[in-house]
């Protein structure tokens, strides 16, 4: 297929033509950060960002979402709406390539064994990625690291790079190309246009300084559940939901209903949880396995680490260093990765008589 | 005085010093302080358990956290191997001093197992005004040069005034070193310093219209996401079960329609009433940026006019709800004409 | 009033029609008897409170204004002993300290001062507890309905 042009003027036509048929979500700038929101005026598109505060994965599982509606005649449910919203088409514009792969996992995870979240598969299915290049990771970027690249292009549909005053168009999907085919007022890119691409690839994977070896981690996680290095690692974590709510491939949730008697209404809802809450684990018994933070640390690290690549045998980590940036006591994961690296392997044991 | 920077390095000096003294003499089994983040505009809370660690200890502006949050009861790491408590040594600006007095005052914490390395703060950065002030453009270093605040990226370097790119809360801190402690303090310490405040940085907010008032607080807190961060470092907030987390009954929801981010913010500062000590620990960690400092100023304000009250400045006076009197003053009552 | 009122509701407001609702908590020894004594006495006092009986004005707990005030209510009226006059001695002193702190910061938040009353009332003050309840259903019907915590469904 070949790889086409949009001037950065142009991207407002692009909204417009395609504003009809999808749903346009785009960064914009909020309260001094950036997120990604449905937009209704081209003219709200920010250009000029780095990367969203809350990772993409807000768009298809909302910080909270409503799974069904019901109404009651005052005792019981007498009837249950389900989303009528879920075959509406999204377009999920400026998605940088770790964010992109976070949707790669977060769908194996709702799609996973007997019940497939219908809800975020269905709205998954209806979205095209619109994923961007990073000209400039961030010193706390450590995509490299997790089989990652600061251009690349394969959980993506359409592929940009952002060339100055316009960005190079690659399809990737067949689901991409289609689009592409359709906007016929794209102009063909030139070679020195794909040279300079692939010149910025080049540029943006020497500035990621953060380079963290994940070769034996899984391994040492696993025969390392019980060690002392988990106390030490967890002495400062507070216990908030910080880094999990900001992280592209957490998906824990809760559900609580919610009943309006005045009206004869009610609904069920999703919000995100996270290990890191004190409720997280507690059983109705009143006994919790993870009652306290070295116990809770441990668990965020193993899960993306350890039982990702054992289940799904992909690092549960996309490198976006959200985590880093945001945790209050600067509980930092690339210190925590190294002290597992580091930890020497137990010396035999010596029955003695 | 000397100039923030040289100021810095002598509180640093001593704290390492100090902290020293207190290993050596096995006076205190571990130190809670500072060191330095591993991203610009941050600190990290450390343990230092060993005389040749104290090194790491440091003094930045950048030192946010309320290292009390880790005596409050519901962060028992501090036990040796028999349960034992530590006897444990802390870096102490004002309102850590404060807290730990009323974390006293409450019954949670016995001082005499506190040693405080009490030091004069002058001020905390106001990390999140300055990163959206940068904007999108990552900073790489940020450092102290003279009395301003100099942030360097791969292609700028701004210099912002420290004066005021100080924390809200900072610029009118009557506090600077824990109450009570003037011997192992460091900078100006005063023994019981004096209470004025006239409360004149949020005149301006409270003259708005209720319609204005509450557009204001929609706009500010409608960023929550409910990550309760503010609530994790708030070493005020240590409750086994926090209000919003009972579902015997279910008092408020946990989502972030602005119904419940309302409930959540609104009742946390009710039960803060007369126990804030305005350390601005919450406003620095909320990760989308909400700033709390005029609600907190609101909390002093309430108590110091209605009772004289302020919170954690001595282990005697009982704080306004833990206590009542007959002569309490009840303008607010609805009285017939 | 910038929130969204219904047709019918504007056309009642304009029309002077609308009715605040009010959710009242009594002290069961003083102010219950008290609203008892107006009734019984036949004393015309507004129907717009909601009267929820506890056993002392200290019982009450911020969460129920606020709860009740979420849940739509347009004002909040908490009346109990006089103080020194309290059945459990000093429930009404506690009270009263949380009420002044409740009230200030409500008003701080945006919610305006005159939803949320708090008064003394006897049981011997028949009189006094009709003058009241209607000052504050004036009050509170002069400030239009509570808009501000609908859901949005």
């Amino acid at each position: 297929m070949e790889v086409m042009i949009l001037m950065k003027d142009q991207v407002a036509k692009l909204y417009d033509e395609l504003s009809g048929e999808y749903n346009f979500f785009a960064p914009v700038k909020e309260k001094g950060y950036v997120a990604y929101r449905k937009i209704s005026n081209p003219k709200e598109i920010e250009l000029n960002y780095f990367n969203s505060k809350i990772p993409p994965k807000e768009i298809l599982f909302p910080q909270m979402e409503v799974l069904f509606e019901f109404k009651t005649d005052g005792k019981n449910v007498i009837e249950i709406e389900d989303r009528k919203d879920l075959d509406e088409k999204n377009i999920l514009f400026g998605i940088r390539p770790c964010d992109a792969h976070s949707f790669d996992l977060l769908e194996k995870f709702f799609a996973f064994g007997d019940f497939q979240d219908e809800i975020f598969l269905k709205k998954r299915e209806n979205s095209l990625i619109i994923g961007i290049g990073c000209n400039s990771p961030k010193s706390t970027c450590f995509c490299t690291s997790v089989e990652g690249h600061p251009f690349q292009k394969d959980d993506m549909d359409i592929f940009l790079v952002d060339l100055g005053d316009k960005y190079l168009v690659e399809g990737i999907s067949d689901k991409g190309n289609n689009l592409i085919q359709q906007l016929s007022w794209l102009s063909k890119a030139s070679k020195a246009d794909t040279i300079k691409a692939k010149e910025l690839a080049k540029k943006a994977e020497d500035l990621i300084t953060t380079k963290l070896d994940l070769t034996n981690t899984s391994q040492i996680l696993e025969s390392n559940f019980g060690n002392e290095i988990w106390k030490e690692v967890s002495e400062n974590c507070l216990g908030c939901g910080s880094c999990t709510f900001l992280c592209p491939t957490c998906t824990c949730f809760d559900v609580i209903d919610e009943n309006d008697q005045y009206e004869n209404r009610g609904r069920r809802i999703r919000i995100w949880d996270t290990c890191q809450f004190c409720l997280y684990t507690l059983h109705t018994s009143g006994h919790n396995p993870r009652d306290n933070n070295i116990e809770r640390c441990r668990n965020r690290i193993l899960h993306k680490f350890s039982y990702y690549p054992l289940n799904y045998d992909l690092i549960g980590c996309v490198g976006c260093g959200r985590c880093i940036q945001v945790c209050p006591v600067n509980n930092d994961l690339r210190t925590i990765i190294n002290k597992i690296n580091n930890i020497k392997p137990k010396e035999e044991e010596n029955v003695s008589v | 005085m000397g100039d923030i920077e040289s100021e810095n390095q002598n509180i640093e000096n001593k704290i390492k010093e100090l902290a020293r003294n207190l290993l050596r003499e096995k006076e205190v089994d571990v130190i809670i302080g500072y060191k330095k983040g591993t991203v610009p505009l941050s600190s990290s809370p450390v343990f230092i358990t060993r005389e040749e660690d104290v090194d790491k200890l440091l003094w930045n502006n950048l030192c946010y956290v309320n290292l009390a949050n880790y005596l409050a009861p519901r962060i028992p790491t501090l036990y040796d191997e028999e349960g034992q408590k530590l006897k444990v040594g802390i870096v102490a600006k004002g309102c850590v001093g404060r807290a730990l007095i009323h974390l006293a005052v409450e019954n949670q914490i016995n001082l005499e197992n506190i040693k405080m390395i009490g030091i004069s703060c002058n001020g905390i950065i106001n990390r999140k005004r300055i990163e959206k002030e940068i904007g999108e453009k990552e900073i790489l270093e940020t450092s102290i040069l003279g009395n301003n605040i100099i942030v360097k990226g791969r292609d700028f370097e701004k210099t912002f005034p420290f004066d005021e790119y100080m924390n809200e809360l900072c610029k009118v801190c009557k506090v600077k070193s824990p109450p009570n402690v003037v011997d192992s303090c460091v900078g100006e310490c005063l023994e019981n310093p004096v209470i004025e405040d006239d409360f004149n940085d949020i005149s301006d907010f409270e003259s708005k219209t209720s319609e204005e008032k509450w557009a204001y607080i929609k706009d500010t807190l409608s960023a929550c996401t409910r990550c309760y961060a503010c609530r994790e470092v708030c070493p005020m907030c240590y409750c086994n079960l926090c209000f919003v987390d009972q579902n015997k009954p279910i008092w408020f929801g946990k989502t972030t329609d602005f119904t419940d981010i309302f409930a959540f913010h609104f009742n946390r500062a009710m039960h803060l009433a007369g126990r804030c000590v305005a350390c601005g620990a919450c406003s620095s960690v909320c990760p989308m940026g909400i700033d709390l400092n005029i609600i907190t100023r609101k909390l002093e304000k309430i108590v110091k006019e209605r009772y004289n009250f302020t919170s954690g400045m001595d282990k005697e006076t009982l704080p306004p709800m833990m206590s009542f009197s007959m002569d309490d003053n009840q303008e607010f009552m609805l009285e017939e004409d | 009033m910038n929130e969204i009122t219904s047709e019918t509701e504007q056309m009642k407001i304009s029309n002077d029609e609308w009715e605040p609702k009010i959710l009242a908590f009594l002290c069961n020894w003083c102010s219950y008897a008290g609203a008892d004594l107006a009734g019984v006495s036949r004393i015309q006092y507004p129907p717009n409170i909601r009267v929820v009986r506890v056993p002392c004005s200290g019982r009450i707990n911020p969460y129920f204004i606020v709860k009740a005030l979420i849940d739509g209510w347009d004002g909040v009226l908490v009346s109990g002993c006089h103080p020194g006059d309290c059945h459990y001695l000093t429930g009404n002193l506690v009270a009263r300290r949380r009420f002044g702190i409740l009230k200030d910061l409500l008003e701080f938040f945006g919610i305006e001062s005159d939803r949320v009353s708090f008064m003394w009332a006897s049981a011997a003050e028949g009189e006094r507890f009709a003058v009241l309840v209607r000052k504050t259903t004036k009050l509170v019907k002069k400030l239009g309905p509570n808009k501000k915590f609908e859901k949005k469904w």
